[in-house]
């Protein structure tokens, strides 16, 4: 078990059982349609794998990897596709699985780029929600697990410096363990 | 701090997000408008506040607050004042903890006990 300066928010079994609801709901939605399932390296990855894991429907999942922003006094140029999907998408119904959307700055560059492949639908399935920090409010959200204020939440794929994504829970990180 | 020419940036937070959001492709202006607050009896404006981003794409305008307490309670004031006057404008508020929470995310600023 790892340790750190970590308040549990959502248990183990508490994810579970949300995530059991949305499959279900997802399930009942787009019984009968050609679902892909997409997420973004690595942090959605716990989360797409449980939740497709629960869906009663076909589905074919698929990955995208995009670099981050890593700061810097200069021009930082500007977010682009590490890892493309193997999918095509084009007419396909498109249901992206993020591990949360807070200021909503990435999932508006992933929704930009996959619209742009004329999907047939585009959705988001969120297991967090942190609104409080929303800048973009127009993001096709559909389904969310959880909405949480703002804080610092790490575990089931939400890291910190990639540290805690294995944790089975979503927990507060309260301080820099390393004190920084 | 110019990360475009001819822009100045008061604060090196401002600078930060103003690369944040070229990097998501998010167009912005920086301080473009003054919104009036108080006039006095001559009706010349005694008090205004200036966002400090306007997104155009959005129609939202954000203030980045990373100051002290007693002059966020000043700034909360004046948006309070500023939406009852201009109700159809979007203003969003970032305070220091959010502000670094966004960066933390980035792995540029710890996270601090609160």
């Amino acid at each position: 078990m790892v340790t750190a300066p970590i308040d549990v928010l959502f248990t183990e079994a508490e994810i579970r059982t949300r995530v059991g609801e949305l499959a279900a709901a997802i399930s009942r939605d787009y019984a009968g349609r050609d679902l892909l399932v997409v997420t973004v390296l690595k942090g959605g990855v716990y989360f797409l794998t449980d939740l497709t894991r629960a869906l009663e429907i076909p589905v074919t999942i698929d990955f995208l990897a995009i670099s981050s922003y890593r700061g810097g006094k200069g021009p930082t140029g500007v977010v682009r596709l590490l890892k493309d999907l193997d999918e095509e998408i084009t007419g396909r119904s498109v249901l992206l699985v993020e591990d949360i959307i807070d200021t909503g700055l990435t999932a508006s560059y992933l929704v930009r780029a996959l619209q742009a492949r004329d999907p047939a639908d585009l959705a988001i399935c969120t297991l967090l929600d942190k609104r409080v920090r929303r800048l973009v409010e127009t993001l096709p959200i559909r389904y969310r697990g959880f909405e949480i204020p703002d804080v610092f939440v790490v575990g089931y794929g939400l890291d910190y410096r990639q540290l805690y994504r294995n944790l089975p829970y979503v927990g507060v990180l309260r301080a820099d363990p390393a004190g920084a | 701090m110019a990360v475009r020419p001819g822009v100045r940036f008061a604060h090196e937070s401002e600078a930060e997000f103003a690369r944040i959001l070229d990097f998501y492709g998010i167009r912005w202006e920086y301080e473009p408008r003054s919104f009036p607050l108080q006039w006095d009896a001559q009706g010349r404006v005694i008090e205004s506040f200036s966002p400090d981003f306007y997104l155009p794409d959005l129609d939202l305008y954000v203030e980045l607050t990373t100051l002290k307490q007693s002059l966020v309670t000043r700034k909360n004031r004046k948006l309070r004042r500023m939406r009852e006057l201009y109700p159809e404008v979007r203003v969003k508020i970032f305070y220091g903890r959010d502000y670094r929470n966004l960066l933390a995310k980035y792995g540029l600023h710890p996270v601090r006990s609160r």
